[in-house]
C-alpha cells in the first residue's frame, strides 16, 4: 500500500516534506539530528502559520524525560487492599466495627454498622526494593524496581462517573477537557498518520461517565479523543465502504484536491489546511492500517502479551496496539480495564475475590509485558505508564466479601517516564481508611504527569468564560519524591 | 403576537418603580419588605468601587450619534448608520471596506445565513431575475417569513441555553418532553418574540403561567432543567446534589443573559469582575424554591391511575434488587430477567410538560458556602440581584418574597439593564458576521474582550430595545448594511490582509465554513432527500454499534422507525449528552455540557475522512447522483452543471467543467458526487 502511494497522484506539499524528512532521518546521528529538528521547526512554522494546531509545540521546560503517556485505566476502582498497600492490622480486625479512632467515612452504599473486611489476597515481596505486591499480580511484581506506587491517593467523590471526570479532567462534572487533550493541546502531534490521543475501551461495554469522560471539553474539536474500537478496522471512516477500492477513491480524492485549487480562491490559511487536511486524511487511510494490524510482531512477542490466550487475549492485544502507537508518537493513550455492568469492571460490590481475581488475571500478564518490552525497545525512559482506578475499596465488607467505593485513600502508580521505580510514597492509616502521610488527590497526579512531560500547570492554560481554565481546579503539587 | 402577560402584582410594582423614576431596579425592595437581617447588618452588603462600577459594559446603554462628516464619495457607500460607525473605524485605520458581493454570492449568503440551507437553482434565479431596487430587500423578507427560519436561529439559541434531551452522567436519562423546548425556541423566533418576553417566559414561565394557564410558558421554564444532572445511586447526597443543580442553573443565567461569568464567584469573590461571593448566593436565591415538574398534559385521573400501576411495580422491582443483593450464579439471573420482565410491563408514560415549579416547602435555605462546599455554610443569604449594577446599599430581598423568577426576569429586561441587550445584539451580529463586536459573546466581564465597535454595539442596543426587542428588526438592519454586502474574494486588498488579517474592522465579509447541523442539513437537500417536516419528538438515527455499545445504558438508543425522518434536519434528532452524533461531533458541534457562545470551526484530517467514506455521506452520494441523473440525464457536462449549481449555486469555471468531465469518462457519476461534498465551494459560504 505505502509503494501505491506515489503512482499517479501528486500532494504537492507532503510529497515533498516526506522526502526531506526520510532523508534527514536516515542521517539521524549526527548532523542529520539537528537538521532535522530544525526542519521540524520550520515545519511547525508553517504548521503554525497555516492553523495546524497539531503541530508539535516545544515543551514549557526541558528537558522532560516523558514524551508520551499510556494510562492502564482499572475503571470501577480497583481495591488498594488487595493490591499494592497490605494492611496487617486490618487483617486483624476483621469482622469487628471499625475504631472510632479512625474518624469517619461516607459509602456510597455501606452503612454504619459494616464490619471491617481484612484482605482476601497474600503480599509477597518483589525486586530488588523489596516493594510488596499482592498475588494477584504476581508478574507485574516482578517489575516493581520500575514502578512507584503512590499509596496515598484520594479524591472527592465516591461515585462512578463524578469520579471518573474528576480523574480525567479534575472537575466532577462533564464539559472540561480530560487530560488527553490538554496534553495533545500543549505539546501538539509527533505522529501524522495516526491520532494523536487514543481511547481503547474494554469491549465489554462502558463506563458510567460515558464518553464525555474523555473529551476534548471546551478545546477545540482537534483536541478530541479517537476511540478505538474492536476489530480490524479501529478507527472510524479509516476503512473504505463496500464496492469501493483505493486506487477509485484515490482518483476522487484527487479530483477534490484539483477543483479546490481550480476554484480560484484566493487560499487564505483556513482553505489551506482544509487542503492539507486530505492529504493527511489519505496518509492515515494507507498508512494506519499497518500501524494497527498486530500480525507482524513475532511470536514472542505476542506470547509476552497473552495474545491468543484466554483471558489475556484481549487486553494483551491492546497494550500491545499502546506500544505500536508509542512507537508513532502518540501522546496520550488510554488502555480501559473493566466496562458494562459493575461486576464486568473492578467494581467489587460483592465479592472481592471473586471479581479482583478474574479482573486481574486478564490485564496481569499484559501490563508486565508492556512495561518488560518498552524498556527493551529503550522507550520507558519517554514512556510514561499510569495505573489506576477512579478511586478505591472500602476496608469494610458489602455483602458479606464485597467492598464499596472509597475515595478516601487509594493506590495508582507509575512507571517509566522518568519516574523513579522501586519505591511506595506516602501511606493510608493502618486499616487503608484514609491518606494521611503525603497524602496525594487526583490534581497533584496530574500536575506530576504534566511536570514530567514538560508542561506546566498554569501555563498550560486555555481562556474559557472569563476565566484562564487549566487542567488542575485548585493548584496541584509535583510528588516530588518519584521523580 | 401573544399578548404578554405579566404577574398582575409585580407588574404594578414595577410601572410603579419606573414611573417614579426609581433607577434600574431597586427590586421591589419596599414593596414586598426587605428581609430584617439586611437591614439591620449592612456590613452584609459588599461594596464596590468607583473603578468597578466604570467597566465598560456596566454603563447606560446610550445612543450614540452618527458619525458624520464623511467624504462624499463614501458617503455613497453608506446604507445605514451602521455603516457610518463601520467605515469610521476603517479610517482611522487607513482601511478601506471592499465592493459588494456578487447577486448570487449574495443569495447563497442569505440562505445559509437565515436558514442553514442552500438556495435552489430556482431559487437564486428568482433573485437574479428581480431587477428591483428592493429585490434585497425582498429576500430578506421572504427568508424571515420562511418557517425554516426559526430552525436556524433556533439552534443559535440552543447552543447558549446548553440544551439537550437528556441528564447526562452515568444514567443519561432521557427526557422524552423535552423537545417541546426545542419547538418553543423554533416558534418564538419564527413568530419574532421580542426577546424581552422571550427571557421572561424562559426564567419565570411556570409563575407567569400560574395566571395565564399559558402551556406556551410551562414548556419555556424547562430551561431550567436543561443542564446535566447526577442522579446518585445508594447513599443520598441531598445537599449536594441540590447544590449542583442550583449552580448549574445559576451560572447559565449568567452566561446566557447577561454574559457575564457569574460561576466564578461561587468559591470565592470574583477575580476579575464585581461580584462578590455573596452576590452569586443572593442571585441563586432567586432559584431556591423552584424544583422540577412534570405537568400532566393528558387528564390527571390517567396520571394518578398510571402513577399507582407504576408505583406498585417498583416496589416489586424494589423488592428483586434487594434480594439482589445477596444473590450470584443462576439465582442472580433469574432475580435480573424477572425484573427486566416486570420493567417491560411499566405502562407508558402519557405526555407532561418538562418544566419547573415553585415550592416552598422545599425550599432551599441560602447560605454563602465556604469554597462552593455545601457543608461548609457561612451567613445566610436573601435575595438580591448583582449589587454592582444596584445603588450603593440596595438591601436584599427577604428569602420568601413571591414570584422570585419574576423579578428576576423583570430585572435582567428592564430596558435599563446595561447588559442584556447589548449582550444579545452581539449574538446577532456574531452569528451574521462570524465574530462578535465582543468577541467574548458569554464573558463581558473585565476578562472578556473589549468592544471594537462600543458605539456601534450600542446603537444597536438602544435601537433593539426602541423597537420592542425585535430580533427580525435587526436582522433586516444588519443585512441591508453595505457591511453585511461585502465581497469576501479579497485578495488583492494586500493592505487589508496586512493590517487586519482577522477582520476585526470589517472591511471584507469573512468567509466561513457551514456549521455542522447546516452541512448535513444541505448534504441531504441536494441529494433531495431533506424531509422539511418541523416539529415534534426527537429522532434517533440508525448509528455504528459500536458507538452504542460506548453508551452505559445501550438499550437507551432505540432507533426511529419511519425511515423518513431519519432524513429531518439536524435540529429534529436527539439531542443525547453522552452520545453525539459522530458527523455532527467531527464538524465541531458543541458538547451540550455547558453553554456555548461561539462555536469553534478548527479543520482537522477526521473531517475529511467523515465525508469521504462516512456512511452518510457514501449514501447521499448515490441519492445525489440519482438525483442529477434524473433531471438532466447523462450528458456529462449537464450533469457537472447541475452539480454545481446545487452545492456551490454556481456554473462551474471552465477549468472546474473540464476536471469533472474528464474525471467522469473513467469514474462513477456518485464518485463524482461525493467529490462535491467534500469541496470548498460547498461546504464555505463566501
Amino acid at each position: 500500500m505505502l509503494t501505491e502511494r506515489n503512482e499517479g497522484f501528486d500532494w504537492p506539499l507532503s510529497k515533498k516534506l516526506r522526502h526531506r524528512r526520510d532523508f534527514l532521518q536516515e542521517s539521524f546521528c549526527g548532523v542529520g539530528s539537528l537538521a532535522l529538528a530544525s526542519m521540524l521547526h520550520e515545519e511547525k512554522a508553517t504548521a503554525a502559520s497555516s492553523g495546524n494546531p497539531l503541530a508539535p509545540k516545544p515543551a514549557h521546560f526541558s528537558p522532560a524525560p516523558a514524551k508520551s503517556v499510556i494510562f492502564l485505566f482499572m475503571s470501577g476502582g480497583p481495591s488498594h487492599i488487595e493490591t499494592f498497600d497490605p494492611k496487617p492490622l486490618l487483617d486483624k480486625l476483621d469482622g469487628q466495627s471499625r475504631p472510632a479512632s479512625f474518624g469517619e467515612a461516607k459509602y456510597q452504599f455501606v452503612k454504619k454498622d459494616a464490619k471491617l473486611l481484612g484482605s482476601v489476597r497474600r503480599f509477597r515481596r518483589c525486586g530488588e526494593s523489596g516493594l510488596p505486591v499482592s498475588d494477584l499480580f504476581p508478574l507485574t511484581g516482578e517489575c516493581i524496581d520500575d514502578i512507584a506506587v503512590i499509596r496515598s491517593c484520594y479524591c472527592d467523590k465516591v461515585v462512578h462517573s463524578a469520579a471518573q471526570y474528576e480523574l480525567f479532567s479534575g472537575r466532577v462534572m462533564p464539559g472540561f477537557p480530560s487530560m488527553g487533550s490538554w496534553i495533545v493541546y500543549g505539546l501538539g502531534s509527533e505522529g501524522s498518520s495516526v491520532p494523536s490521543y487514543v481511547v481503547m475501551p474494554d469491549p465489554d461495554g462502558a463506563l458510567e461517565a460515558g464518553q464525555p469522560m474523555y473529551a476534548n471539553g471546551f478545546l477545540p474539536a482537534v483536541y478530541q479523543p479517537t476511540m478505538f474500537r474492536p476489530g480490524p478496522q479501529p478507527v472510524r471512516n479509516l476503512g473504505l465502504p463496500d464496492g469501493v477500492n483505493l486506487a477509485q477513491r484515490r482518483k476522487t480524492v484527487e479530483l477534490i484536491d484539483r477543483l479546490n485549487r481550480a476554484a480560484g480562491d484566493s487560499l487564505d490559511d483556513e482553505l489551506s489546511a482544509r487542503i492539507r487536511s486530505y492529504e493527511l486524511a489519505f496518509r492515515m487511510q494507507t498508512e494506519a492500517p499497518e500501524i494497527f494490524d498486530l500480525s507482524g510482531e513475532t511470536r514472542e512477542t505476542q506470547e509476552m502479551y497473552g495474545v491468543g490466550v484466554e483471558p489475556t487475549d484481549d487486553y494483551g492485544r491492546r497494550c500491545l496496539m499502546a506500544r505500536r502507537l508509542v512507537e508513532q508518537g502518540v501522546r496520550f493513550t488510554v488502555v480501559v480495564s473493566g466496562g458494562g455492568t459493575g461486576n464486568l469492571q473492578w467494581d467489587a460490590h460483592k465479592d472481592v475475590e471473586e471479581n479482583h481475581s478474574r479482573m486481574a488475571a486478564q490485564v496481569d500478564r499484559p501490563i508486565a509485558a508492556l512495561l518488560t518490552d518498552l524498556k527493551q525497545r529503550g522507550l520507558l525512559d519517554s514512556t510514561l505508564v499510569l495505573w489506576g482506578g477512579e478511586f478505591g475499596r472500602s476496608p469494610e465488607a458489602q455483602s458479606g466479601r464485597g467492598r464499596d467505593h472509597h475515595n478516601l485513600g487509594f493506590s495508582m502508580w507509575m512507571a517509566g517516564g522518568g519516574v523513579k521505580g522501586g519505591q511506595a510514597v506516602g501511606a493510608t492509616d493502618e486499616i487503608g481508611l484514609r491518606a494521611v502521610e503525603q497524602p496525594y488527590h487526583f490534581r497533584d497526579v496530574h500536575t506530576t504527569i504534566l511536570e514530567l512531560l514538560g508542561l506546566d500547570q498554569d501555563e498550560l492554560s486555555y481562556p474559557h468564560l472569563g476565566r484562564n481554565e487549566r487542567l488542575t481546579l485548585v493548584h496541584g503539587a509535583v510528588i516530588d519524591q518519584i521523580l | 403576537m401573544a399578548e404578554r402577560s405579566e404577574n398582575v402584582c409585580c407588574r404594578q410594582f414595577f410601572r410603579a418603580a419606573l414611573g417614579c423614576g426609581l433607577v434600574f431596579l431597586f427590586v421591589g425592595i419596599t414593596a414586598f419588605g426587605a428581609s430584617e437581617n439586611s437591614q439591620s447588618d449592612s456590613d452584609r452588603l459588599p461594596k464596590y468601587t468607583e473603578q468597578e462600577r466604570a467597566h465598560w459594559s456596566l454603563q447606560p446603554i446610550r445612543r450614540p450619534r452618527i458619525p458624520t462628516g464623511l467624504e462624499p464619495e463614501d458617503r455613497d457607500w453608506v446604507a445605514n448608520p451602521i455603516d457610518a460607525f463601520i467605515l469610521r473605524k476603517l479610517q482611522e485605520k487607513n482601511l478601506r471596506p471592499s465592493g459588494e458581493a456578487e447577486k448570487r454570492t449574495l443569495v447563497r449568503r442569505l440562505y445559509f445565513d437565515l436558514l442553514g440551507l442552500p438556495p435552489t437553482p430556482s431559487q437564486i434565479d428568482r433573485f437574479l431575475e428581480d431587477h428591483s431596487a428592493k429585490a434585497y430587500e425582498r429576500l430578506i423578507d421572504r427568508l424571515l417569513e420562511n418557517p425554516h427560519y426559526g430552525e436556524r436561529w433556533g439552534q443559535h439559541w440552543l447552543d447558549v441555553v446548553r440544551f439537550a434531551e437528556t441528564e447526562g452522567f452515568e444514567y443519561d436519562r432521557h427526557h422524552d418532553e423535552a423537545w417541546r423546548f426545542r419547538d418553543y425556541v423554533i416558534d418564538s423566533f419564527n413568530d419574532d418574540k421580542p426577546y424581552d418576553q422571550f427571557i421572561q417566559e424562559q426564567l419565570a414561565g411556570d409563575e407567569l403561567a400560574a395566571e395565564s394557564k399559558e402551556q406556551e410558558q410551562l414548556i419555556a421554564a424547562g430551561f431550567h432543567r436543561l443542564g446535566a444532572v447526577r442522579r446518585n445511586a445508594g447513599n443520598a447526597e441531598v445537599a449536594f446534589s441540590r447544590n449542583e443543580v442550583l449552580t448549574e442553573r445559576t451560572d447559565v443565567i449568567g452566561a446566557a443573559f447577561l454574559g457575564l461569568t457569574v460561576g466564578c464567584a461561587r468559591c470565592h469573590d470574583h477575580m476579575f469582575d464585581a461580584i462578590r461571593q455573596s452576590d452569586y448566593y443572593r442571585l441563586q436565591g432567586f432559584l431556591a424554591s423552584t424544583f422540577e415538574y412534570d405537568a400532566p398534559l393528558a387528564d390527571p385521573q390517567n396520571h394518578e391511575a398510571r402513577a399507582a400501576e407504576a408505583k406498585k411495580l417498583e416496589a416489586e422491582i424494589e423488592e428483586l434488587r434487594e434480594l439482589l443483593e445477596n444473590a450470584n450464579g443462576a439465582e442472580e439471573e433469574r432475580l435480573r430477567a424477572e425484573i427486566k420482565a416486570i420493567e417491560k410491563t411499566m405502562p407508558e408514560p402519557l405526555p407532561t410538560i418538562f418544566t419547573v415549579r415553585n415550592d416552598s416547602e422545599q425550599q432551599t435555605v441560602i447560605h454563602l458556602l465556604d469554597r462552593g462546599d455545601p457543608s461548609k455554610r457561612g451567613v445566610q443569604l436573601g435575595m438580591r440581584t448583582l449589587g454592582v449594577l444596584l445603588p450603593a446599599g440596595t438591601p436584599e430581598l427577604a428569602s420568601d418574597a413571591p414570584y422570585p423568577k419574576t423579578m428576576l426576569a423583570h430585572w435582567i429586561t428592564d430596558p435599563q439593564n446595561p447588559l442584556t441587550a447589548r449582550v444579545m445584539v452581539n449574538r446577532i451580529w456574531l452569528y451574521h458576521f462570524g465574530r462578535g463586536l465582543v468577541d467574548t459573546p458569554n464573558d463581558f466581564g473585565v476578562n472578556g474582550t473589549s468592544p471594537t465597535h462600543p458605539e456601534l454595539l450600542d446603537f444597536l442596543a438602544s435601537k433593539f430595545i426602541e423597537g420592542g426587542w425585535s430580533i427580525k428588526a435587526m436582522h433586516r438592519l444588519i443585512l441591508t448594511s453595505r457591511t453585511y454586502r461585502q465581497s469576501s474574494q479579497t485578495k488583492d486588498d494586500a493592505l487589508g490582509w496586512e493590517q487586519d488579517p482577522e477582520n476585526r474592522w470589517l472591511w471584507r465579509f469573512s468567509r466561513r465554513r457551514l456549521e455542522a447541523e447546516e452541512i448535513r442539513d444541505s448534504l441531504l437537500a441536494v441529494s433531495g432527500r431533506l424531509n422539511p417536516r418541523a416539529g415534534g419528538p426527537s429522532v434517533m438515527v440508525p448509528v455504528d454499534q459500536e458507538l452504542i455499545d460506548l453508551l452505559y445504558k445501550p438499550e437507551q438508543w432505540v432507533v426511529t422507525e419511519d425511515r423518513n425522518q431519519h432524513d429531518r434536519r439536524s435540529i429534529y434528532l436527539i439531542a443525547k449528552r453522552n452520545l453525539r452524533l459522530p458527523f455532527l461531533e467531527v464538524f465541531n458541534q458543541p458538547d451540550l455540557q455547558i453553554s456555548c457562545g461561539r462555536r469553534d470551526s478548527s479543520t482537522h484530517a477526521p473531517q475529511a475522512l467523515e465525508l469521504l467514506n462516512g456512511p452518510f455521506t457514501n449514501d447521499l452520494a448515490k441519492a445525489f447522483a440519482g438525483r442529477i441523473e434524473r433531471e438532466v440525464g447523462t450528458s456529462p457536462k449537464d450533469q457537472v452543471r447541475i452539480a454545481y449549481s446545487l452545492t456551490a449555486g454556481r456554473a462551474p469555471t471552465a477549468d472546474e467543467e473540464r476536471l469533472a468531465i474528464e474525471f467522469l469518462k473513467s469514474q462513477p457519476l456518485h464518485e463524482f458526487a461525493l467529490a462535491m461534498f467534500n469541496l470548498n465551494s460547498f461546504l464555505y459560504v463566501d
